[in-house]
């Protein structure tokens, strides 16, 4: 018994060794094939929830297998996934971001404009398709706790005013020293700056804010867990903060050769508006959901969106 | 959910995600079990020529253990660079952190079989190939599993980093719980799965390892 098993392994084994190295398909993963479309997924849930629903109409509209690149530690990474052919779609892209930080152009307030010139200028200088917003955008909005806001009667940005050589806020990384509509342009907007200023990654100013660790944080409007804690958006009286619509962007080169991608992406604009972003988001971020078992329930919800165009 | 506890809301998540965690399983176990093929694909026959050729044995060995010292994030990063983000660079950066034990063990294992057994082979006359397939090989598979073996519980360990660099799997969920709320149920629902994985896999191989390790003869 022992000596035949021991005669098969070893000829298993000569038989691995003997197997041609280029051959290997490695069936189960999802490599860079022909049929395969990669999508970019950053680290934040909206990214994921959105790369997922990406998927799931993909798989459901077309005969594509899909993989996700995940955890990109920003949006240049993952534009540079695109660029550099590591990647086809990037699930979610924010026009007023992309501004100032891909394309380099002057900061501009109007949302219109802002869509036009970077709708033209990645299809231009990166063959790459801007599409029409998802429905949501998304905006930084400064957050208090609602015990705090109301022993100062907070309501607006403006009202940190006297507070704020005291206080210790949270910013995420980018913001601190983003031209336009960052840190330096909003200390002369507002005409004051806080004592203290963190950046940190986004998923921890929420709970560092909860912690009482901090006065007050810098978050996303669509972020789920402004809900969760209980949070006090303050109001940007000086309309300082211009909302970023949100798109999936994908290459000329996946849309030509899949042209069928184009209408089932298509069929997701317009079609998440704010509160779902946020409702979604609330299920990832506080009720232990995954990105994809929420992506899945919600497209199942709507039938993959078979009505609309 | 505060009001589950850590174990309650880990029962809430299996239960709501099974699904993901069982495919993210799945992936992040073919993405080791095909470096570590790989791996073993190139390690054993390099093992079993060095072992013939015993002066080369020294620079094959030498160059597995550099490989060795360059820590696994940085391994990954640089081949990121040329093979780009995705599943393909973690299977290449398993594939070579596997060389080191399989190579070594194949080596070690070749030159372990008792010297009077091949006597033996040669004197009845067997070729070189003979000796190579009947004797050599059988004897010292347990010593080439237990380098598999090895090769595989580091494997595991680097995909699950692999994350970071896009392939997916069980790391997703654990730097997924890292940002989420409360995170800590999400954090375990990932590891726990990992160090399931690569328990399980080590004690099966062990097993394996140990059927065929050769006996005294007076056993057969």
């Amino acid at each position: 018994m022992r000596n035949k098993l021991r005669k098969w392994l070893a000829a298993f084994l000569v038989a691995v060794v003997l197997l041609p190295l280029g051959g290997c398909a490695l069936p189960g993963l999802a490599g860079s094939g022909n049929n395969t479309v990669r999508i970019a997924s950053q680290n934040t849930t909206e990214q994921q929830i959105m790369a997922y629903m990406i998927a799931g109409m993909i798989s459901h509209y077309t005969n594509l297998h899909t993989s996700i690149i995940n955890n990109l530690g920003s949006g240049n990474v993952s534009f540079n996934a695109l660029k550099n052919n590591n990647a086809d779609i990037s699930s979610i892209r924010f026009n007023g971001t992309d501004l100032t930080t891909i394309l380099d152009e002057k900061f501009e307030r109007d949302p219109a404009k802002v869509n036009t010139i970077v709708t033209q200028e990645f299809q231009k200088r990166y063959q790459m398709t801007y599409f029409k917003s998802y429905g949501f955008a998304d905006t930084y909005a400064w957050m208090v706790k609602q015990s705090y806001a109301k022993k100062h009667h907070l309501e607006t940005v403006s009202d940190l005013k006297k507070l704020a050589p005291n206080m210790t806020v949270g910013i995420d990384q980018i913001w601190q020293n983003r031209q336009g509509d960052g840190y330096p342009a909003f200390q002369k907007m507002y005409g004051y700056s806080f004592g203290k200023v963190l950046p940190m990654q986004t998923g921890l100013l929420y709970d560092a804010l909860s912690a009482d660790k901090m006065d007050a944080i810098l978050g996303y409007s669509t972020d789920g867990r402004v809900g969760s804690y209980h949070l006090k958006l303050l109001k940007d009286d000086r309309q300082f903060f211009p909302p970023y619509d949100a798109s999936p962007v994908a290459t000329d080169a996946i849309l030509k050769q899949h042209p069928a991608l184009k209408g089932v992406l298509n069929r997701l604009v317009g079609k998440i508006s704010l509160t779902t972003m946020q409702k979604l988001n609330y299920q990832v971020d506080d009720q232990l959901e995954e990105p994809q078992t929420v992506a899945t329930n919600f497209l199942k919800q709507h039938h993959y969106f078979e009505g609309g165009k | 959910m505060k009001d589950l506890g850590l174990w309650g809301q880990l029962i809430y998540y299996f239960s709501h995600n099974g699904m993901y965690v069982l495919s993210q399983f799945n992936q992040t176990f073919l993405v080791s079990i095909y470096g570590v093929l790989l791996g073993a694909i190139v390690g054993i026959p390099l093992g079993i020529w060095i072992s013939q050729y015993r002066r080369l044995s020294p620079v094959i060995i030498g160059a597995a253990n550099v490989i060795q010292t360059v820590p696994s994030l940085a391994m990954l990063s640089i081949l990121m660079l040329g093979l780009g983000l995705g599943q393909t660079t973690v299977v290449v950066t398993v594939f070579l952190y596997s060389l080191l034990p399989i190579i070594k063990n194949t080596y070690t294992g070749m030159l372990s079989v008792d010297p009077d057994v091949l006597d033996a082979g040669k004197g009845m006359g067997m070729t070189r190939w003979q000796v190579m397939m009947t004797i050599r090989i059988p004897l010292s598979l347990s010593v080439i599993i237990a380098g598999i073996r090895n090769a595989l519980v580091i494997g595991i360990g680097i995909t699950v980093i692999g994350s970071f660099i896009g392939s997916g799997g069980l790391g997703d969920i654990i730097i997924r719980g890292t940002n989420a709320t409360n995170g800590g149920a999400i954090i375990l629902a990932g590891a726990l799965p990992t160090a399931l994985m690569a328990i399980i896999t080590d004690l099966v191989l062990s097993f394996i390892e140990k059927r065929l390790t050769p006996k005294t003869s007076s056993e057969h």
